[in-house]
């Protein structure tokens, strides 16, 4: 039952369906081939996500502007109801088309450098490959199971990714905790999915669409929607699980846990944007705002560089995740495109410190921290290139004017002061720590690159160290390139380019005041960061993440274990003694039995067979074989009846 | 002319002779000799019986007849005897007992 409008659509679903395919085949040819030529997987891997970039190119500007490819599919049928799944590919989709297979593609291209001396090299490349295809049907699908379903295949994909050293106690820990979180947000979305299928009978992102009007069921169901995004785009209560997957190798970080699978919640919050009602909204933007908060302190005091920018993650999520419960997604995605791109530079940049460090102690045996940002220092000299990539894509980050970070930023924040209104509320806090984040976002990025690459240098002063190779520089540059503003638009004070227009229908609203506040702002932090920058903010609440982990373990995990203590001394005690009982008058019972059975039953049996027996053994004793004694009894039996006769 | 009651005495005397023979004598030939015994005493009480009818001699020549018929069977009887006693290496009935369970 495909729906078939002209020849066109079906180039483009063509286009389409190999864009989709393609990593998924990658992900099938990666552990096809045997261990001995596993030096050519990243060559193929990399040249399928190539032209998967390529037909999403097509896709996009098939797309864009035009009419939605719409392909439905017939499912399966319960009695009179038919389910259908299919594509829905809109502007949205096709923006994150671009994005996902974009930044996957990079990302392939950057791991050929970076993991060529992995041993599982196989695995590594398949379990990209298949996350970029999950990524893609959450993207392209137009119903929320199969966007569900996609849902759990990237959390899976993710849990590989992140434990991929598998060695590492640490990783796989982590991994079971990226995995564990995301099910507890995934149990409240399939709750949200219930309640949708109880009052509409249909997944279909269109049909849902179409009931305008507001129903006192939307709110429980996109809170619990929204649980899922919170699990999976780290918000606020579920958000201590990324920090931790940063134990996955540097370029999973910048593909899942930057630019695309932590995304994927706001992206989803984005596409189901209609099902939220007011009081739906307001939860939106809180736990976005407290997220960002939380984010941006948390990323003031780490010392491990991947888990600064993870935190950093985590506060422009929030950031995005606030911008969507002030009513204005398209803010939200425009933030998403730029910040993938920047925040995929930066860990990629970071990936490549780390990388160079790494060959540079492997040739001296000289060991310590790479990742650690107190041993590192003045490192500008010795990799200038990587420094650049870190300014272009810290500036963005950072919200500097002429970068992309800038637009998207004020974007967000305009949406934010349109919503607050004229009267003073609570709402007026949020747009508070929407300035109080921004502001601390320039001085933990300052304090980053500061710490790493300027002043002197620390523990790597004796270190050979070398700029890494082409392959890990080339996606770096692209990457670096994209945090400029004329990537998003053309004028670099409104955000309003080819992008936001695409996003938003009706006409918007655009503040000239806001660009200017928002720079001013930004020169203001940077000042103050340059004064600290040699200050360290000591903070044992921060570094720990206002100790959510030991919190999450005092209320969640003990409880637990002490429960489930519990009930096995119950069932020990009580369960099992309850058993035994029974168990021991069943025993009891079949002695009884038995010997009934055998004395009783068997006696009469017996009893009877005896009788017969000893009736037989008389009788038969008259027919012993003897023919006299036979006479003596024929003759004896004649005397009597004769002697009966006479008398 | 002895009364028919001394007969009929001596005959059941002469068959309860021959009775015991049967029953107490191991020998299959002894038990052999008491039948033939039993039978003289039946070939007594039917001459005996005669003399109720005396124009007619049925009872003598029925106890002639009852005479040839005890010779053939004492031959069939020894020969049986003879043979079992050639298969068994015995002549008491008592130890033929193959047959027995």
């Amino acid at each position: 039952m495909v729906e078939v409008q002209s020849h066109q659509s079906t180039t483009v679903e063509l286009f389409l369906l190999v864009a989709l395919l393609l990593p998924l085949l990658s992900f099938f040819i990666s552990f096809s081939i045997s261990e001995k030529y596993s030096w050519v997987v990243p060559f193929i891997t990399t040249l399928l996500l190539l032209t998967s970039v390529v037909s999403s190119v097509y896709v996009f500007f098939s797309v864009w502007k035009h009419e939605p490819v719409v392909v439905q599919l017939h499912w399966f049928t319960i009695g009179n109801f038919k389910f259908n799944v299919g594509i829905l590919v809109n502007n949205l989709s096709a923006i994150m088309l671009i994005v996902v297979t974009g930044i996957s593609f990079l990302v392939h291209l950057y791991s050929s450098g970076y993991m060529a001396a992995d041993t599982s090299i196989r695995r590594y490349f398949a379990m990209l490959g298949f996350f970029t295809f999950s990524m893609l049907g959450i993207v392209v699908a137009d119903n929320l199971l199969l966007i569900f379903i996609f849902w759990e295949l990237v959390g899976f994909s993710s849990y590989m990714l992140i434990g991929h050293w598998k060695e590492k106690i640490e990783a796989s820990a982590a991994a079971s905790k990226a995995f564990l979180i995301n099910r507890i947000g995934d149990a409240g979305f399939l709750i949200g999915l219930m309640i949708v299928w109880a009052n509409q009978s249909s997944f279909n992102l269109i049909e849902l669409t179409n009931t305008t009007e507001i129903l006192s069921w939307q709110t429980s169901a996109s809170l619990c929607i929204f649980c899922g995004v919170i699990g999976k785009s780290a918000q606020f209560p579920l958000l201590n699980w990324l920090p931790d997957a940063m134990e996955g190798p540097t370029p999973v970080s910048a593909l899942i846990h930057a630019a695309t699978m932590v995304a994927a919640g706001v992206f989803l919050l984005a596409r189901i944007h209609f099902m939220f009602t007011p009081p739906a909204l307001d939860v939106v933007i809180i736990v976005g705002g407290i997220t960002a908060f939380m984010g941006a302190l948390g990323a003031l005091v780490q010392h491990d560089i991947k888990k600064i920018l993870a935190y950093s993650t985590t506060s422009q999520l929030g950031l995005m995740v606030m911008a969507v419960g002030v009513g204005a997604p398209e803010a939200a995605i425009l933030h998403l495109f730029t910040h993938a791109f920047f925040k995929a530079g930066l860990f990629l940049a970071a990936g490549s410190i780390i990388h160079s460090l790494h060959q540079a102690q492997h040739k001296t045996h000289d060991h310590f921290d790479v990742q650690d940002v107190r041993n590192l220092g003045g490192l500008r000299k010795k990799l200038p290139f990587t420094f650049i990539i870190f300014i272009l894509c810290g500036s963005a980050l950072a919200g500097l004017p002429f970068f992309t970070g800038f637009l998207s930023k004020d974007a967000i924040l305009t949406a934010i002061q349109q919503w607050i209104g004229s009267e003073f509320s609570w709402k007026w806090f949020m747009l508070a720590i929407a300035f109080i984040v921004s502001f601390i976002t320039v001085l933990y990025t300052l304090r980053m690159i500061w710490s790493v690459f300027m002043g002197e240098e620390k523990r790597t002063s004796t270190l050979p160290i070398a700029e890494p190779p082409l392959v890990m520089r080339i996606p770096l540059a692209i990457l670096g390139f994209a945090s400029l503003w004329f990537v998003v638009c053309s004028n670099p004070f409104d955000y309003s380019g080819w992008l936001y227009s695409g996003l938003h229908a009706g006409k918007y609203f655009h503040s000239s005041f806001m660009p200017i506040v928002s720079a001013v702002w930004v020169v203001l932090a940077l000042v103050v960061g340059y004064i600290l920058r040699k200050k360290s903010i000591q903070s044992s609440l921060l570094l720990h993440n206002f100790y959510l982990d030991r919190i999450y373990n005092a209320l969640m995990v003990k409880p637990t274990l002490h429960l489930t203590s519990f009930t096995n001394y119950l069932d020990k005690k009580w369960i099992d003694g309850f058993i035994h009982s029974t168990v021991y008058t069943q025993v009891i019972l079949a002695h009884f039995t038995n010997w009934f059975d055998r004395v009783i039953i068997d006696g009469s049996v017996d009893g009877v067979a005896g009788l017969a027996k000893g009736v037989g053994s008389v009788t038969r004793s008259f027919q012993n074989g003897k023919i006299q004694l036979y006479l003596f009894w024929a003759i004896f039996s004649i005397i009597i009846f004769l002697i009966w006769l006479i008398i | 002319m002895f009364p028919l009651q001394h007969f009929l005495y001596l005959s059941a005397l002469l068959f309860s002779i021959g009775l015991i023979i049967i029953i107490t004598k191991r020998n299959a030939i002894m038990i052999l000799l008491g039948i033939e015994l039993m039978l003289n005493a039946s070939n007594l009480n039917l001459v005996a019986f005669n003399q109720l009818n005396p124009s007619t001699l049925d009872g003598q020549f029925f106890s002639l007849f009852v005479i040839i018929v005890a010779v053939c069977e004492a031959a069939v009887g020894l020969s049986l005897v003879l043979r079992v006693y050639h298969e068994h290496k015995t002549s008491i009935p008592d130890e033929l007992n193959n047959l027995k369970d």
